[in-house]
């Protein structure tokens, strides 16, 4: 499964415009995970000044959809935000335009990406430039007067440390979804931002995750779990074992950091590293899954 | 504020594994490795970055040595201060003090060295006698011995249940009182002198095995003398060794003469029966005093309303020797209403282990009169449901319905008699 990353332009002035692009921008999570998002700019009609002000954001979406599927998706959104009330055929509460996605080009009749107004309008560039400077060339390359209609709505809206939270919570539990799916143990994303790497654990009340490994042939494996006899901190030995690497004698692979004292997780005997289901530096909790070998 | 729940892997479904903000496993199924396992219970409060511990009750809840470990650890341990734990807690010692304090304890030993020990111990007082875990409570390491004969029996059984229970075999001997009513006396004190009792519980209808089935507040039939007695002796008990934080001080009850038995310095199971009786969330007053707040109010401003019940919902089979029912609980229903309050951890498909205490649930009635508490009581049990496992429900209508506790004439010996074989 691939990730893309799609650029989402969001533009409201009906009923409480703020909270419809807050709103949408929830609804846009069932399809991904909104890494970044920008402030919510205000919008004066220029020139026409019997229409309600605009308000608008940018928001980068991280998803594994399809070109098509995602505009159909935002369909979906739009329609689910519904209309104005009373207003049967009335405008929608919502606008949502696929700016951009990944570095294509598209010229279909009904999907054209980038979006061809795109490098005209302030009220799309700003947002999008505040979350990607790549934007900020074509953003001041606009006249003046543009980019004066387009205000931030309330300095500081959703900045620094929030921003960087939901951006960080996102992308994690887009990764623990991923895990959640499929087979894997543990994914590792590197980025630009940052590497992000979640593991499957077995913690608290909800259905135990069993880790299982990613295996061509699993019934040619004979698979044992290594668990935590106790609660504590888990760290992997130096030098740390590998995913795939051959342990031909009992090592110590890990300890558990507790109370000052660490005590050692050893293979138990020889066998395959199939998966090392925690994390360096993760608090286990007794039970946990450690390690998962193929003993052969 | 926040919670974690430390479990063991039976109890990883358990109600309050789910209901608190984070959870660790600490062990499996057996005591010893999982609630008595102090290094990962504190590992988790370490890892959890908690400011506080509450060791609720049984357990590690007077284990002296683990508050000592929490305080060593920066954690707050809910509860009075190490020393007095083990001054208190350890019912031998206990005695003692409360001789110092000028407070009428039972006749009995210190800790018995050996079963020989024992023997001259009962040939010296006259049987029959009790021998007691010095770290018990709830009944465990209890054993009554009407005879030289049963004596060693006795000895090695009540040992090897409290060692299991408390990790501490240690056992101590009373001369076993004829007809005694228990009846607990609850106290609070804060970090600065301030000590209030609130007032005093029933809780003579026990099971055989000494453990508590029904508790009320107030003690039915109790002379104005005995009362006021026992309340201030818990007081006295109280300011002698500096108690600080809940506790409740146990009592026999034969006549107008009260005796110490025993203290348990911790919150009760039967609490609840207090707090609704008082208005006080105990619980509450615990962290508060804990967090080293004052308490805010003196005796005068504790006044008692009404009156209170409490039946122990159990998992097991009154008429198999109560034994310990394990199974899942597959439908619940619990009764509501004014005055009814039930604290439990089932929800339909709870399952019940069979490692630990068959404790269930807990229904409290309330009402103004005695009789409307009894009342209430019998409608809120006919309304329960428990399906899956045998419970304790019927045994309780029974007692409510007996004519020795409507008129709140009774003594330890309510269900006893009531299993007594008729032959």
């Amino acid at each position: 499964m691939t990730i893309h990353n799609a650029y989402i332009g969001i533009g409201a002035n009906l009923g409480d415009p703020s909270a419809n692009v807050e709103r949408a921008l929830v609804a846009l999570e069932e399809f991904g995970a909104i890494v970044r998002r920008s402030t919510l700019y205000r919008t004066r009609p220029w020139g026409k000044t019997d229409q309600p002000d605009f308000v608008n954001a940018a928001a980068l979406l991280e998803t594994s959809l399809a070109p098509r599927e995602l505009l159909s998706a935002l369909k979906t959104v739009e329609r689910g935000l519904g209309r104005e009330p009373g207003e049967r055929w009335g405008p929608r509460i919502v606008d949502l335009d696929l700016l951009a996605y990944d570095a294509l080009e598209i010229d279909e009749p009904n999907l054209r990406i980038p979006h061809p107004h795109l490098r005209e309008r302030a009220f799309v560039l700003v947002p999008l430039a505040e979350i990607d400077p790549g934007f900020a060339d074509a953003r001041d390359a606009l006249p003046a007067e543009e980019l004066q209609g387009v205000e931030p709505l309330n300095r500081g809206t959703v900045t620094g440390m929030a921003a960087q939270r939901t951006h960080v919570t996102a992308r994690v539990r887009r990764l623990a979804e991923f895990l959640a799916a499929g087979d894997a143990v543990r994914v590792r994303v590197e980025s630009p931002d940052g590497e992000f790497e979640v593991a499957r654990t077995v913690r608290g009340a909800a259905t135990q995750h069993v880790a299982t490994a990613t295996a061509t042939d699993a019934r040619a494996m004979r698979i044992e779990t290594i668990k935590a006899d106790l609660v504590g901190i888990f760290r992997l030995s130096r030098p740390a074992p590998t995913e795939g690497e051959v342990l031909d004698e009992d090592r110590e692979l890990a300890y558990i950091e507790a109370l000052g004292i660490r005590t050692p997780v050893r293979s138990l005997g020889t066998g395959r590293v199939v998966a090392i289901a925690s994390v360096d530096g993760a608090p286990v909790e007794y039970g946990q899954p450690l390690f998962l070998l193929d003993r052969g | 504020m926040r919670t974690v729940a430390v479990f063991s892997e039976p109890d990883r479904q358990s109600l309050h594994v789910r209901q608190a903000d984070e959870s660790f496993c600490v062990g499996p199924g057996p005591v010893p490795r999982s609630y008595l396992n102090i290094p990962n219970i504190i590992s988790t409060a370490l890892i959890t970055r908690c400011d506080a511990v509450h060791p609720g009750y049984g357990f590690l809840a007077e284990n002296a040595r683990f508050a000592e470990i929490c305080a060593d650890h920066g954690l707050t341990f809910i509860g009075p201060r190490p020393s007095v734990i083990a001054a208190m807690g350890d019912k031998a010692t206990a005695k003692r003090v409360m001789n110092e304090a000028g407070v009428a304890t039972i006749p009995g030993t210190d800790i018995l060295a050996s079963v020989d020990d024992a023997a001259r111990a009962a040939a010296e007082m006259g049987y029959p006698v009790l021998l007691k875990a010095t770290a018990g409570g709830g009944g465990k390491g209890m054993r009554s011995v009407e005879r030289r004969e049963d004596l060693e029996r006795a000895f090695a059984g009540a040992t090897a249940e409290a060692e299991a229970s408390f990790k501490d075999g240690r056992l101590y001997m009373e001369k076993l009182i004829a007809h005694p009513r228990h009846v607990e006396v609850q106290v609070l004190a804060d970090e600065f002198g301030g000590t209030v009792h609130l007032g005093e519980r029933d809780c003579s209808v026990q099971k055989p095995s000494h453990q508590k089935l029904i508790e009320e507040s107030p003690a039915p039939n109790l002379s104005a003398h005995a009362r006021a007695s026992l309340h201030a002796m818990a007081i006295r008990a109280c300011e002698h060794v500096g108690y600080t934080n809940a506790g409740t001080l146990e009592f026999l009850a034969a006549g107008d003469d009260v005796y110490f038995m025993e203290m348990n310095t911790r919150i009760q199971v039967e609490h609840p029966v207090t707090e609704m009786a008082y208005g006080i969330d105990l619980v509450k007053e615990q962290i508060r005093v804990a967090a080293g707040e004052a308490l805010g109010y003196v005796q005068g401003d504790l006044v008692p309303r009404g009156h209170a019940i409490e039946c122990r919902i159990n998992a097991e089979d009154p008429r198999n020797n109560f034994a310990p029912q394990a199974g899942t609980v597959t439908n619940v229903v619990f009764p509501g209403g004014p005055g009814i309050r039930v604290d439990t951890y089932l929800y339909p498909g709870a399952s019940v282990p069979p490692y630990y205490d068959s404790l269930l649930a807990k229904t409290i009635a309330y009402g103004d009169t005695r009789d409307a508490a009894i009342a209430r009581m019998e409608r809120a049990l006919r309304e329960t449901v428990v399906e899956g496992v045998g419970t304790t429900i019927e045994l309780c209508l029974a007692v409510l319905s007996s004519r020795e506790f409507r008129t709140g004439h009774y003594d330890i010996g309510l269900i006893p008699a009531m299993f007594a074989p008729t032959v």
